[in-house]
């Protein structure tokens, strides 16, 4: 297949010839001086990881959307966690024990790898039991590590007793 | 001049390639330097966003918002929220607009900074950019306190936003605001109107005001084009009917309407304007809720509604059916992005190689949003 | 180095029995080596410290810091990380020129060296066609540069190839006519006669004689600088376009020559400028030479210093430049090229042979070089000033300390 090369006008010129070179001279020393300018300021580098003057960690606002963490003794096992994370990295079994007939979580598990940090799970929380931290540096040497389970295999532990009043939003969260 | 036959090559350019800004491919058609026909191939960053939306409950599908433009996420997020609560009826506390404005035009500001230092970089400059993602850097420290993210923030909830200022927020957005407004001057001068910038961008792939309308750009893109069309002025929504500002137009300063040039400078005027919004909003906003009463499980009614909300990449819009029950029927987002790919096929006959790197940058593609 | 040769053979006298030439080729290929090994290949690695430590600073970064004090023993790090790793080839390259083409490139790049100047009579051979060698030789890197993008059978490394034949090819007229008026004020195209017919001091160099090399100065480094694939004219491997241009499917060891002759080239072409237009390496002293003949010596060391300093200075300018303005468009170059550099090249050399009339009737004109020195002074005041404004307007501080 061939075809004709195309010999238009190239578009892109303005200016008379000499006016150009004028332009071309001031405004490159313009920008020239701008970059030597910043060669004679302070860089703005972090050097993360080892030559922070504090830990970045530490740096980090209140807010900061960071790893999730649990807090075992507050969570009442109401599942409005699980139920708000939008992909489900959160992962919690409660038993009914048929003989004293209380309620225990075998399992509570949320896989970092999966979790997008986007705080939702956070909202819902009556107690305040699952928060984010300040912790973002979740390197491990396998994906499997990430999973973080906060009821050790094999054990269950008694959910915290709600207060009344969540009590009945958590009931109404339910139907 | 002699017309001299050669041999058409077919050339790859992407999804690995340098300029195009993720993964998108073109598949171009040129003889040496000058390209005959290109052929936007899209789809690499397919994430199917709107069937997943179908999975996930009302309040579910906000953090996916953030992922179908990661530059300019709140603007995604703002749009998602505007639908459902039109379709809901659900009201917004006034404190929460000015917050979902403050945000979001700190968010348009980020991202037309990172336009403008990519497109930059593309031409050749590769300084402007890192100059740039310094000042992104600032919006992002003041997002993160804000709502506790940097890129995918996750901020707006539906009727209200997740969390109010906090303390000094004021100030140093003021002090940024301060810094930030001589800097736009200083980037000006360091490669705006520089001779060799202005040579690779003046007269540079011409979209003509008919052409952007019939081939529905959207956004700067088309606002370059001299039409004077800006969503938050049009069709007003939130409280910008209650702010002041410009709706900057391109006015083919070295060249004609509608040249590269204009696409680039209409976005760096956009940046002023964005920052005249925050500094009114800041001192307009008034004491109050930040977050509507509604359920924990949101069901809107029966029904379907479009929204269109201006985002940085011009209008983005969601299409929502809802049958009533706790996840959407449907969902479908109109970017900007995709119909600028677009026009892509059509303007793009006869350029150089060098300027259609200067093309896709300026019509300011972001490959997640083209692909959603 | 022919007396060099000399003064060896004639003191190791079992070097008598062997022929002269193998000798000479035996101490060439020695002296070779070590300008390749103590002189280019430290030029050249420091220097891509130097730019990328230049670079970081200019863009708000810091740059390479953790090899060695400062980082400064980053290029070793990446040389003996490129040594270490597989030199690769295409399968559809043609291998031959695949394998070939850096050696073309490097050995073009590395011969210039031959008539690169240090100091006085500190030169490899002071050829009497010197300048006349530069650019015939460096043409070779074209040969180089070509087949590389040939024979890596990729699109893009072809494009990039072409590019560069066509704006090395080109950029060779401005140049060399640039070259012109300086030739013809000397009368000779030897490196170190070139220096001798300037003097100490700025007005005396050959860029401030006249307005025409005044002109020329600038031709010759903007288009050397074009010659050398730098920015604004880094169009072959322009980064964003081509990927990497003509050596991108290169890796390891080969990749490294491409990079070392371009780092070796940013000194070739400080150092021709240096030469041609700004005095060389005389220094005051280089005057009094007659009247303290002992000490010589250490004049030429001066010399040697003052020489390496000036290039130094520019290679400086030159990362300068290529990390503030943006690139030319390939048609665009050519038009610099041929619109405005080489119209004004010959407008030079007709202007200077115009001037040398001229001079001879009127010696009032050899004041012009003054006036021209106060006008080359005015740019760096011009910079300093905009810098100064730059700094109030943004309210920025200053901070001078390079070590981070």
């Amino acid at each position: 297949m061939a075809t004709t090369a195309s010999t238009d006008a190239v578009p892109g010129f303005r200016g008379t010839y000499f006016g150009r070179i004028k332009n071309a001279i001031i405004s490159i020393m313009e920008g020239m001086s701008v970059t030597l300018g910043y060669l004679l300021q302070r860089p703005i580098t972090i050097q993360y990881p080892d030559r922070t003057p504090k830990p970045v960690k530490d740096t980090l606002p209140e807010r900061y959307r960071g790893i999730l963490e649990l807090d075992m003794k507050t969570c009442t096992a109401c599942l409005a966690c699980e139920r708000a994370c939008p992909i489900g990295c959160i992962k919690i079994e409660v038993v009914k024990d048929k003989e004293t007939k209380k309620r225990y979580i075998t399992r509570f598990d949320i896989d970092i790898a999966k979790c997008m940090y986007c705080g939702l799970c956070v909202d819902p929380c009556p107690g305040g039991a699952i928060r984010h931290t300040n912790e973002f540096e979740g390197s491990t040497s396998d994906v499997q590590y990430l999973v973080r389970r906060f009821v050790p295999p094999g054990e269950r532990i008694e959910p915290a007793k709600p207060k009344k009043k969540e009590k009945e939003e958590a009931g109404a969260e339910g139907s | 001049m002699t017309e001299f036959i050669t041999e058409e090559m077919t050339l790859n350019m992407g999804p690995q390639h340098p300029s195009t800004h993720g993964v998108l491919r073109f598949q171009l058609t040129s003889d040496g330097e000058v390209i005959h026909s290109v052929k936007p191939d899209v789809g690499y960053l397919h994430r199917s966003i709107e069937k997943i939306a179908e999975k996930v409950t009302y309040h579910g599908f906000m953090p996916y918002t953030d992922r179908v433009d990661y530059v300019a996420a709140m603007n995604s997020n703002f749009a998602w929220a505007l639908t459902v609560e039109k379709l809901g009826g659900y009201q917004v506390p006034e404190r929460a607009e000015y917050l979902r404005v403050i945000a979001a035009e700190l968010n348009r500001i980020s991202s037309h900074l990172i336009m403008l230092g990519v497109m930059a970089m593309d031409i050749g400059a590769v300084t402007p950019f890192p100059y740039f993602l310094r000042e992104r850097e600032t919006i992002n420290d003041l997002l993160e306190e804000l709502c506790g993210a940097r890129l995918t923030y996750n901020y707006i909830r539906i009727g209200g936003v997740s969390s109010d200022l906090p303390d000094g927020f004021r100030d140093r957005a003021l002090r940024f605001l301060d810094h930030f407004e001589p800097i736009i001057d200083e980037f000006n001068r360091l490669i705006t109107y520089n001779e060799i910038f202005v040579n690779r961008l003046a007269n540079i792939v011409i979209i003509p005001r008919e052409q952007a309308i019939a081939w529905a750009l959207v956004g700067p893109n088309l606002r370059a084009s001299g039409v004077k069309w800006d969503l938050r002025k049009d069709e007003p929504y939130s409280i910008y009917p209650q702010v002041e500002f410009d709706i900057p137009v391109g006015k083919g300063e070295v060249g004609t309407v509608g040249d590269c040039f204009d696409r680039f400078i209409v976005r760096v005027d956009e940046m002023r304007e964005s920052s005249k919004i925050i500094r009114q909003c800041l001192d307009k906003m008034p004491e109050g809720e930040i977050q509507s009463k509604l359920p924990r499980q949101l069901k809107p009614p029966k029904g379907e509604v479009y929204v269109r909300s201006e985002s940085a990449r011009g209008e983005m819009g969601y299409y929502l059916v809802s049958n009533g029950g706790l996840n959407p029927e449907r969902v479908k987002i109109r970017t900007g992005s995709f119909s600028a790919m677009a026009i892509m096929e059509e303007v793009s006959k006869g350029i150089m190689i060098a300027d259609m790197v200067a093309l896709i940058s300026s019509l300011d593609v972001i490959a997640p949003e083209i692909d959603r | 180095m022919e007396r060099l040769a000399d003064y060896i053979v004639y003191n190791l006298p079992f070097l008598q029995q062997i022929p002269r030439v193998i000798v000479d080729l035996i101490i060439m290929l020695f002296f070779a080596t070590c300008m390749l090994l103590f002189w280019v290949a430290l030029f050249a690695g420091i220097t891509s410290w130097v730019e990328r430590r230049v670079a970081g600073r200019i863009q708000s970064r810091i740059g390479p810091n953790r090899v060695g004090p400062q980082g400064f023993l980053q290029w070793i790090a990446d040389g003996l990380k490129c040594f270490l790793k597989e030199d690769f080839v295409p399968a559809a390259a043609d291998k031959k020129l695949f394998l070939l083409a850096p050696y073309i490139v490097f050995a073009g790049m590395f011969a210039v060296f031959v008539v690169v100047p240090f100091g006085d009579g500190l030169i490899i051979s002071n050829l009497n066609i010197g300048i006349f060698y530069v650019l015939a030789i460096s043409s070779l890197v074209v040969v180089g540069i070509l087949m590389s993008g040939w024979s890596s059978n990729n699109k893009w490394s072809l494009l990039g190839g072409m590019r560069s034949a066509a704006q090395i090819v080109s950029y060779e007229i401005p140049v060399s006519l640039a070259i012109l008026p300086v030739i013809l004020l000397t009368g000779s195209l030897g490196m170190q006669d070139i220096i001798r017919a300037q003097g100490p001091y700025p007005w005396q160099w050959f860029a401030f004689h006249n307005p025409f090399t005044f002109i020329a100065f600038f031709i010759f480094f903007i288009g050397a600088l074009a010659e050398g694939n730098r920015t604004p004219f880094d169009i072959p491997e322009a980064e964003s376009e081509l990927v990497a241009g003509y050596n991108t499917e290169y890796s390891g060891m080969r990749f490294v020559f491409f990079f070392f002759a371009e780092w070796a080239n940013l000194y070739i072409i400080a150092a021709l400028t240096v030469t041609l237009f700004l005095g060389g390496w005389n220094t005051p002293a280089h005057l009094y030479t007659n009247l303290f003949g002992l000490l010589h010596r250490s004049v030429d060391v001066a010399g040697t210093f003052v020489f390496i300093l000036k290039s130094l200075f520019l290679v400086f300018v030159i990362i300068w430049i290529r990390w503030t303005l943006p690139r030319l468009r390939v048609d665009q170059m050519m038009d610099v090229c041929w619109k405005y550099f080489v119209p004004f090249s010959f407008a030079n050399i007709v202007g200077t042979i115009i001037w040398m009339v001229l001079a001879d009737a009127a010696p009032v004109l050899g004041y012009v070089r003054y006036i021209l020195f106060v006008v080359g002074l005015m740019v760096p005041l011009a910079i300093a000033m905009k810098i100064t404004r730059n700094f109030r307007l943004a309210k920025s501080e200053i901070h001078l300390n390079p070590f981070i």
